[in-house]
């Protein structure tokens, strides 16, 4: 078996990479997959506090380089799906404690026992980026519909560019508010993937499942109603190849819109 | 289900749930509300049939949350009993007395609907206090009896462990009485309930490092006054006293005891090169792993809390390895 090894990145810090990291995991798992989970944010993990595993942690990826034990005994299960194991990293080193190289063999070996290897990467774009990066052949950048948030993704666009074990970059665009897009105070969706020119591979709305999903420690495709959680499942289908239609943000109209819609149609007659 | 305004206090009407199981559960997800905090309770129970051992575990739901019950409203004679037995005030809440319905986008309501009942909890207390209290005094003796044969329920705290060490029942479950509640419903199985569960984690001990049992008196000891942050590890050759918090995502590592004067979130591995006599101790024990010699167990998923929760309420526990178990004392003791 020869798994695929997918980084999530983004440059900018706070814009959903571990929550995307957690949830595409997830989803994956959840379609019968064999995932393990990399973070590779040395000294502020989080990834095991989205799903609810930092109890179990006893070894990092840095026991696992440093040989004080063996992969597979630094693999923490997750709770509900024994298909999804997680690697995580060390919150008491930072880090130039892992070196490019040595990530990149953990990924050589991990991808050979499952189907999805996925690499959590720090923000940034200094080595923490360039560990998580090395042993990818695929990547996602997650941004948001922000001026910051692009910049910072058109930056790590145009560092993947030139890495040629990467054959893939996708788009995922996190936190959309359609009604916000709606008066134009958010850029549009279309209006991100013209501006990056990578194909998209999911749209996540803003959703405040998330926060308490977080917290719980139980990522939010558990959820069969949230819609995050369902935007996060096609996400999966998607990587799986199927051609999943985007979500259909718009929110039911109500009937005061309807009117003012009417209208708008009339004075444009006229 | 109706909630409403009291002074400095909910009413809570729980009447219409179908089993105490529900009760609990919709009890539950109204004192997450951080307005519960610091508030009197009035519980209207309805109908429900509530044992002494279910009404001391539904108090202790809402002890935790820093609230305590004003008064419960009920029409059965079996929760009456237990509630007299319990010391907890019995009180009708006037019929006529419209209890305000409370959403969080009726906020200016509030005012208008506080008056009256004030009035109501006023009247309805001060009615039935008298009561309880003749009643109190004739069950009291028996009252003892219930509680020590009370099925599921260790309490550490009753006098008689207090006095007779040797008779410490060892909290081997952590069992917030909520907990043996939702256990009789058959919600957790006792895998579930303990506070920590052992990770099968094998041979963990670092080479060259075996069991034994050094006194940990014999030990020096790193004397720390400072907030243990995420990340910060303290290592050392011998015993480790923090005067302050240890948060979550701190590792405290030590060769014989650990004693952390405050919350106790992060890792605290005690007895590190072997010592199976090496104690975790701590005002609050909430490690999120404790480990002690090559003993690891994990925080129970159930009392998932992925920040530390500040807390001026302790209850000093202290953790040792007992007959290959890690056995939580509610009490520190002295050897």
């Amino acid at each position: 078996m020869t798994g695929r090894v997918i980084v999530i990145t983004s440059g900018k810090g706070g814009v959903g990479k571990t929550t995307t990291s957690a949830n595409i995991g997830t989803a994956l798992a959840k379609e019968g997959y064999k995932v393990v989970l990399i973070d590779t944010d040395l000294g502020l993990r989080n990834l095991d506090l989205l799903l609810g595993l930092e109890n179990r942690i006893v070894y990092t990826i840095v026991d696992v380089i440093e040989e004080r034990c063996k992969l597979k005994q630094a693999l923490v299960k997750d709770k509900k799906n024994p298909n999804l194991q997680l690697l995580a990293a060390a919150q008491t080193r930072d880090k130039s404690a892992v070196s490019a190289e040595q990530l990149k063999e953990i990924c050589e070996k991990l991808k050979e026992t499952n189907d999805f290897v996925l690499v959590d990467c720090p923000a940034g774009i200094e080595q923490g980026f360039q560990n998580a990066v090395a042993g990818a052949s695929e990547a996602i950048v997650v941004t948001t519909p922000e001026m910051s948030a692009i910049r910072d993704a058109d930056r790590i666009i145009g560092l993947l560019g030139p890495k040629e074990e990467i054959t893939s970059v996708k788009l995922l665009l996190n936190r959309v508010r359609p009604n916000l897009i709606k008066t134009n105070e958010m850029m549009s969706v279309d209006d991100v993937a013209e501006i990056l020119e990578i194909p998209l591979v999911g749209i996540i709305p803003e959703d405040t499942g998330i926060i308490t999903s977080t917290n719980k420690g139980d990522p939010i495709v558990n959820n069969e109603e949230a819609l995050a959680g369902k935007a996060y499942r096609n996400v999966a289908q998607r990587i799986l190849g199927e051609e999943v239609p985007f979500l259909d943000l718009d929110e039911p109209k109500g009937f005061v819109e309807k009117i003012k819609n009417v209208f708008a149609k009339l004075k444009a007659k006229v | 289900m109706e909630k409403g305004f009291v002074e400095n206090g909910f009413i809570i009407d729980l009447s219409n749930t179908k089993n105490t199981t529900q009760l609990v559960f919709e009890l539950s997800s109204v004192m997450e509300h951080p307005e519960v905090k610091g508030k009197r309770i009035c519980l209207k129970l309805g109908s429900q049939d509530l044992k002494q051992s279910q009404l001391l575990s539904i108090k202790a739901l809402i002890e935790s949350m820093d609230a305590e019950i004003a008064f419960i409203d009920t029409t059965s004679e079996q929760t009456e009993a237990s509630a007299v037995s319990l010391g907890i005030i019995i009180s009708k809440l006037g019929e006529n007395v419209e209890v305000a319905s409370y959403t969080a986008s009726e906020q200016e309501i509030e005012e208008e609907t506080v008056e009256v009942k004030e009035e109501a909890l006023e009247q309805g207390s001060v009615e039935y206090e008298e009561k309880t209290v003749e009643v109190h005094a004739e069950i009291e003796r028996e009252d003892v009896e219930l509680i020590s044969t009370i099925e599921g329920i260790e309490d550490t705290y009753t006098e008689e462990t207090t006095q007779e060490i040797s008779e410490i029942i060892p909290v081997e479950h952590f069992e917030t009485d909520f907990e043996s509640l939702a256990k009789s419903e058959g919600l957790i199985t006792n895998e579930e309930m303990s506070k920590y569960i052992i990770l099968d984690t094998g041979d963990v001990l670092p080479e060259g490092t075996e069991e034994n049992t050094v006194d940990t008196k014999t030990l020096p000891t790193l004397y720390l006054n400072q907030t243990l942050r995420s990340g910060q590890t303290v290592n050392y050759e011998g015993n480790i006293l923090i005067i302050g918090d240890a948060h979550p995502g701190s590792e405290i590592i030590a060769d014989g005891d650990i004693t952390v004067w405050g919350i106790l979130g992060g890792i605290a591995h005690a007895g590190s090169k072997g010592n199976i006599t090496a104690k975790v101790r701590a005002l609050k024990l909430n490690a999120i792993q404790l480990r002690i010699a090559g003993l690891y167990a994990r925080r129970n998923d159930t009392l998932n809390v992925p920040y530390v929760q500040k807390t001026n309420e302790f209850t000093p526990e202290e953790a040792q390895i007992e007959e290959g178990k890690i056995v939580i004392y509610k009490k520190l003791r002295r050897d």
